[in-house]
């Protein structure tokens, strides 16, 4: 077989750390090999990825050493956020700029970039659409068009979908899965459910950046089962086996005490005076988790928005029986957990972030000490509490960012996809501290596309299209027979 | 957010991008040059005509554009007109002195700025930045390497612009509006500076890595999407300017 990519006893390290992420690594890849490279966050696969690719050293400069090198001559690239691997402003100027690289006539540049609209199922009335007015799955589209203008002869995706909502990814992977049939494809990826069917060969990574295992699919996927778990890895089955291995917290203890704290009737929500988000009435009560579920652009996003009068709003909305616009000092009772953590962190350690709304309050200095410390050792935090927040690792991050904004004991909780982006251990720790903020009398209002959480979790849904808020079930509690009996 | 100047496509938008901003650059040039009132005031009459009537813009726009400077121009022709120095003496109180001289400058001042303004403003209204670079690789020889460059910053700033927004958001929920006194001024600039640094170094640093990963590299030698020519628009555009120039000196000369 064909060698198509290949390092021999590769050392490499980041600046500035002491320590090497990767020491006499080797591997290849060789022709029509589908391979996934899989390992806990923060192991190396995509700087491995970049190393097989040429990437680094070529364009990145880190310092490394390899016996052998070997990388593909023609190859694409697919990186997982839609908004950073665009230079022009739209879509057909993006894929035009690969074809001037590759110096493609002007008069065929037309004919190519329908072409490669056509191959990935981007169908646009005009191919002159400004990028920013795509969704995120059309978005990777577009990229995986641009790069399919190289005529590339390797693939290399780098978590594509880790941006985007389960349609997109399943949307992506079938497209993918398309294009790559005759090619080399090496992809990173954790959410592996769509994934696996096209791959034949898994390199896994323990945290340490080594490789454990190389194998067929078939055989790493029965023998390392142990080992993926421990890495957080979404392997299907993942959700199962936890929720027969952990009685759910909710079907121990179902909340008994009701307090209407959420009441809205006639409610609408503007950007730019336009009516994005419409609610005829809903109420919410302590103790619920309610999940707003809806397709990408229904407007999710926009009615937490609502609520937390980011944006105009007119109608009725009451929070714990004042009208919101009334309420002073609203961060007191409701608080917002954003997609992004790191837009919400202001200070420069994980402490400070967690006292931070305390102090701002004034409040007593031996009370903020108490509360902050119980926070950190529930969030597992208290081993970083001098870090910068920007230092922490993606799960590290998310726990800081709920840490602190909880640290007011609001009574209500509004969550933007919190598990969006997390290993499995993180996702399903950070649902079992949401269920017990619940358990004790909070009200958890959250965006999520994930079906598992909504079946398991939610005491209600509310479902949203277009804009409008189209039915609000609450979901009965399956009660477990061997647990009433207990 | 969107940031949205399309307009109607006018025979200024059809003018090769480097030949406009040659043009304009040396007009700067000739205006700072001006001393003659009378000349000034024909130049403004001649850059204002191509700004009010062939941006493409709607009306309501354009004044709105105009509005600040506009201000610009009172202010500063006004503060060189009450506290000039002069000899000929119009008027009198106080520190207020307003002499023949200083009203004559004033005025000038407040034309050269209010030059500057509209042909900056017509420019940038008129001229997509993408057809700007394209035609200064190709006219000026511009490396490709700074072209693109600047094509994908332009690209990050509404992105910025929109985290800029989720921070803002964020503090609300952090209290940060609560924070007051003076130290609380620099703490939000760091509250905002900060996120908003980091998060554009590495997108830059990620847009650079796909630019190389797509095989961009600094040759000259490559295909254009855009082929940027010179057509009769520039001719006219030429044309347009040394006749009213010249009309426009003769009159001030002859003093009409």
């Amino acid at each position: 077989m064909e060698r198509i990519a290949h390092v021999d006893k590769l050392r490499l390290k980041f600046p500035g750390d002491t320590s090497l992420i990767f020491k006499d690594l080797s591997s290849t890849i060789y022709k029509g090999e589908k391979v996934l490279l899989l390992g806990p966050s923060g192991c190396g696969k995509s700087t491995l990825l970049q190393v097989l690719s040429g990437l680094i050293p070529h364009s990145i400069e880190v310092p490394m050493k390899a016996e052998e090198l070997v990388s593909p001559p023609s190859f694409g690239y697919v990186f997982q956020d839609p908004d950073s691997q665009f230079c022009m402003p739209f879509v057909d100027e993006e894929i035009a700029f690969v074809l001037e690289n590759i110096n493609v006539p002007k008069q065929q540049m037309i004919d190519r970039i329908h072409h490669h609209l056509q191959q990935v199922g981007l169908h646009l009335p005009n191919i002159h659409t400004s990028i920013q007015t795509l969704s995120g799955g059309m978005k990777q589209r577009l990229a995986i068009a641009s790069v399919l203008a190289l005529k590339p002869d390797v693939l290399f995706l780098d978590e594509p979908t880790a941006m985007l909502d389960p349609k997109g990814t399943k949307e992506i992977w079938n497209v993918l899965k398309e294009v790559g049939q005759e090619k080399t494809v090496i992809i990173v990826e954790h959410k592996i459910d769509h994934v696996l069917e096209f791959i034949d060969r898994i390199i896994l990574f323990n945290e340490a950046g080594q490789i454990i295992a190389d194998g067929p699919k078939e055989i790493i996927l029965s023998t390392y089962q142990e080992e993926m778990r421990e890495q957080g890895i979404w392997f299907p089955g993942v959700w199962e086996e936890y929720l027969d291995t952990t009685p759910l917290l909710r079907l121990r203890t179902p909340f008994e005490k009701k307090e209407k704290i959420l009441d809205v009737q006639n409610f609408k929500g503007f950007r730019q005076k336009e009516e994005k988000i419409r609610v005829d009435q809903l109420q919410a009560y302590s103790g619920e988790w309610i999940v707003i579920k809806g397709e990408n652009g229904a407007g999710k996003s926009t009615l937490l928005h609502a609520f937390m009068q980011f944006i105009k709003t007119t109608g009725h909305c009451e929070l714990l029986g004042t009208a919101i616009k009334k309420v002073k000092k609203q961060s007191d009772f409701m608080t917002f957990v954003f997609q992004n953590p790191e837009f919400q962190f202001v200070t420069n350690s994980v402490y400070e972030e967690i006292a931070y709304t305390l102090k701002v309050d004034k409040k007593d200095s031996r009370e903020i000490e108490k509360k902050v410390e119980e926070l950190l050792e529930w969030f597992r935090l208290g081993d970083h509490r001098d870090k910068h927040p920007y230092q922490l690792s993606m799960g590290q991050k998310r726990r800081l960012s709920v840490a602190a904004s909880i640290v007011n004991e609001q009574k209500l909780i509004l969550l933007d996809e919190p598990t969006f982006g997390q290993d499995s251990k993180n996702t399903f720790a950070l649902l079992e501290w949401i269920e017990e903020l619940r358990l004790k009398g909070t009200t958890i209002i959250m965006i999520t596309h994930d079906e598992q959480i909504t079946n398991n979790f939610a005491t209600r849904i509310w479902t949203i299209e277009a804009g409008k808020v189209i039915s609000d079930e609450t979901q009965s509690i399956s009660i477990n027979p061997e647990l009433v009996s207990v | 957010m969107q940031l949205d100047f399309s307009s109607k496509e006018t025979w200024l938008h059809r003018i090769n991008p480097s030949l406009k901003l040659f043009v304009l650059i040396m007009l700067c040039i000739v205006v700072l040059l001006v001393h003659n009132l009378l000349f000034m005031v024909n130049l403004t009459i001649i850059v204002l005509i191509l700004f009010l009537c062939f941006t493409g813009q709607p009306l309501k726009r354009i004044l709105l554009l105009f509005i600040p400077f506009f201000v610009v121009f009172l202010s500063t022709s006004s503060s060189m007109i009450l506290f000039g120095q002069g000899n000929t003496t119009w008027f009198k109180w106080g520190l207020i002195h307003i002499t023949e001289e200083s009203f004559f400058r004033g005025l000038l001042v407040g034309f050269r700025a209010l030059l500057f303004a509209v042909l900056g403003l017509t420019f940038a209204l008129t001229t997509r930045p993408v057809y700007l670079f394209y035609s200064l690789m190709q006219q000026v020889k511009l490396k490709p390497k700074y072209a693109y460059s600047f094509m994908a910053a332009l690209r990050l700033i509404p992105i910025m612009l929109e985290e800029f927004q989720t921070i803002q958001n964020a503090m609300k929920v952090r209290g940060v509006v609560r924070q007051t006194g003076i130290r609380s001024v620099f703490f939000k600039m760091k509250a905002y500076s900060i996120p908003m640094l980091s998060g554009s170094i590495r997108r830059a640093h990620r847009i650079a890595i796909a630019m190389e990963a797509k095989r961009f590299s600094d040759t000259r030698d490559r295909t254009y999407y855009y082929e940027i020519g010179f057509s009769k628009h520039d001719l006219v555009f030429i044309l347009y300017f040394v006749i009213l120039l010249l009309g426009g000196y003769y009159g001030a000369v002859k003093g009409i």
